[in-house]
């Protein structure tokens, strides 16, 4: 039995949607970064099964760089996170409002 | 050296002194006041060598100084008879009032910023008679107004005077905005406003006389000869120093207006000529009136400037620019004496000005005393005095061409003798009258000398056959063609039978009233409710304080509502509350939470999405 394209597809939109809601509903800026990865994996798992069904190796190829992209943005993100962390002794979104002072 | 480089020296000399004193010498008033008066007798000397070296002919040079496109400003120098008659009686009773002021200004304690003046004034005054063209008249018409206004308020910790500065300068501005907008009409009309040129069109085509321009023109005239209805700036500048009366408000500043007339006297039409008339007949006779209602010695002459300013403004209306410089040489002359006289009277009586606290100064001044008994016989125009020959010529020429203006002008010098003589009788005669006239003193030689030597040309001024042939050549044309018209006998004769008796009944009718010397005024005792009428000169100054605090500041008041309401209220407050209220919305959006930003984010990306499919069109 092979599994149909729309189940990876189904897949893939659960996946992106539960990323979404963890961005906008929790409160822990790691989680919600955590969330933000869920978002670009879900994506991954639907253009490598556009990929498979096409018969093109294109959604591969873009799967590659957004792994690449994302491993640059998590070294970068976690290390802001980090120093973000040392100024203010947390990382709850709730004490990261500045901008609005 | 040539014409030019004298004029050059006569014009340039008293600015490089007056920029010497302004920077280096403010506090070395000694130095200071040397140089001033050395300049004045330098130019002097030079206006006469720049007469010589001219020989009669006309000398008009003219540099470029501002070029906008196809209009040009150019400076210059034009030395004709008339000017170069000015020229020397501005240089030579300048100098003398130089001379004067270094006795009278000794105890004061800013020399140097009152010898400055004098000499930016000398620069200014200049300027005007050597001028050229009509704008750089315009220029130095102000730089005299400039250095009235320092010198009027020189005693500046006086309120009266530094009010009295403020009011010459702002009345002059009223008959200045006449005088430029004429000048931009001259050159629209004209093309140029240069001296000669206009009077060679004009004379070439006396269509292109204008009445407008003339009559604008004649606004200048109006407020720097203080003529009716501008002449109340006049008696307040007397808060200045006495030997600035004598110069800028008695001989020359005053008088250039009636001079600027006679440099254009061909842009004049008849019955802008008939204007000029009326006014100065009734400057000349309202004048007289209210100097018998005032007991300050330099009001009263002041008073008298008015009025023989009117004769000068009559005559030029009657006609005879010629006769009228004539008149202004020599009041020039006796006025500036008179006024030094006066600035002596008061240096003796230690700055005392009230005449009925002066008395009995004839045998403590008798130079001064003298000397101001030949102003006040030149003035009144007695034969043989050189006023004589300018206002009876002024006389001549209204009895032939307008009796009334004759009429009016033999009260006016009716006029003139009697409150002459008041100030004369109640200074010199009688007792002193006040602790200060007791102990008054002759003045020292530096001051005596130019009375003296004023007192000498009060007389001799008007001998016009002793003139040198370069200058008055204007005045012996206008005399000779008075001469011409049928009558002049018989005018002549009438007209010395009525000035003698003016000036007779006029001098002895005071003396019967002040001949004792007076500690009050008689007439203020006797007829008080005339005396208090020709004090309050007919309400003029009343009448403009009305108009300019209730009407004018009314007007003002109402446009500062409308400049209150609409400009600052709804272009300026309303444009800044519609940016200032998008401002507070957005900055609403603007929350500060992370998660804020999240679903605006979304929302833009539906916003787009719904765009990009079509449902918003």
């Amino acid at each position: 039995m092979t599994v149909g394209l729309n189940a990876f597809l189904i897949v893939a939109g659960l996946l992106f949607a539960i990323g979404l809601l963890g961005v906008l509903i929790r409160k822990n800026t790691l989680v919600i970064y955590m969330s933000l990865e869920l978002m670009l994996n879900a994506v991954n798992v639907a253009l490598v099964a556009f990929s498979r069904y096409n018969g093109t190796m294109d959604g591969n190829l873009f799967v590659f760089f957004i792994i690449t992209v994302a491993a640059a943005e998590v070294a970068v993100g976690l290390a802001i996170i980090v120093a973000l962390f040392r100024k203010r002794q947390s990382v709850m979104v709730d004490n990261l409002n500045a901008l609005s002072r | 050296m040539t014409a030019t480089q004298s004029l050059l020296i006569v014009l340039l000399a008293p600015l490089f002194s007056a920029v010497v004193i302004a920077l280096f010498l403010r506090r070395a008033g000694k130095i200071a006041s040397v140089i001033s008066v050395a300049t004045a007798g330098l130019i002097f000397a030079a206006a006469v060598a720049a007469v010589q070296a001219a020989g009669g002919a006309i000398v008009h040079d003219s540099w470029s100084w501002l070029t906008f496109g196809g209009f040009e400003v150019s400076m210059g120098f034009f030395l004709d008879d008339v000017s170069a008659t000015m020229m020397l009686m501005v240089t030579f009773v300048g100098f003398l009032i130089h001379l004067f002021s270094l006795g009278y200004m000794a105890d004061d304690s800013s020399p140097a910023r009152y010898f400055g003046g004098l000499s930016i004034f000398m620069f200014s005054m200049l300027g005007i008679v050597l001028a050229d063209n009509l704008i750089m008249i315009f220029v130095f018409w102000e730089l005299v107004g400039f250095s009235s206004y320092m010198l009027i308020g020189h005693y500046m910790t006086k309120p009266a005077a530094a009010a009295a500065q403020k009011k010459a300068f702002i009345v002059n501005r009223i008959g200045d905005l006449g005088f430029v907008v004429g000048i931009a009409y001259a050159y629209w009309h004209f093309g140029t406003t240069d001296l000669e040129v206009m009077g060679q069109l004009v004379g070439a085509n006396p269509a292109l006389i204008n009445a407008s321009i003339a009559a604008l023109l004649m606004c200048g005239f109006i407020g720097k000869s203080a003529q009716f209805p501008l002449h109340v700036w006049l008696p307040d500048a007397m808060a200045g120093p006495t030997p600035v009366s004598a110069l800028i408000h008695a001989a020359t500043m005053v008088a250039a207006g009636g001079y600027f007339l006679i440099r254009i006297e061909y842009l004049f039409p008849p019955e802008v000529l008939s204007i000029i008339l009326w006014l100065g007949v009734f400057g000349a006779v309202y004048a007289g009136f209210c100097a018998y209602a005032r007991r300050d010695i330099k009001q009263i002459l002041a008073y008298s400037t008015l009025s023989q300013l009117g004769y000068i403004g009559a005559a030029f209306g009657l006609g005879y620019p010629g006769i009228a410089l004539f008149h202004l040489i020599t009041h020039a002359f006796f006025k500036a004496l008179l006024f030094l006289g006066a600035g002596s009277v008061i240096h003796g009586c230690h700055h005392e000005q009230d005449i009925f606290k002066m008395g009995g100064l004839w045998k403590k001044m008798p130079i001064t005393a003298l000397t101001f008994l030949i102003g006040i016989l030149a003035l009144c125009g007695v034969y043989g005095f050189s006023g004589y020959y300018s206002k009876d010529a002024i006389l001549i020429a209204g009895g032939l061409h307008n009796s009334p203006v004759a009429i009016l002008l033999t009260f006016g010098a009716l006029l003139t003798a009697g409150y002459m003589g008041r100030l004369f009788w109640v200074v010199f005669f009688g007792k002193a009258n006040s602790e200060a006239a007791s102990h008054a003193k002759e003045s020292p030689v530096v001051m005596a000398v130019p009375l003296i030597i004023l007192a000498v040309l009060s007389v001799a001024g008007g001998w016009l056959g002793y003139w040198p042939d370069a200058l008055g050549e204007t005045i012996k044309a206008d005399k000779y063609e008075l001469k011409n018209i049928a009558g002049y006998d018989a005018m002549h004769h009438k007209v010395v039978l009525l000035g003698t008796a003016a000036w007779v009944i006029g001098l002895l009718g005071s003396f019967f009233f002040y001949g004792r010397g007076a500690r009050e005024d008689r007439l203020e005792k006797t007829a008080g409710p005339i005396y208090r009428f020709l004090q309050n000169r007919l309400w003029f100054d009343e009448v403009y304080n009305f108009y300019v605090t209730r009407i004018q500041q009314g007007f003002a008041n109402v446009l500062q509502l409308v400049d209150v309401i609409l400009i600052k209220g709804v272009l300026v407050r309303g444009s800044a509350g519609i940016v200032g209220l998008v401002g507070m919305c957005s900055r609403s959006l603007h929350v500060g939470n992370i998660h804020g930003y999240v679903y605006w984010f979304l929302a833009g990306l539906i916003l787009l999405w719904v765009t990009a499919i079509g449902i918003l069109g």
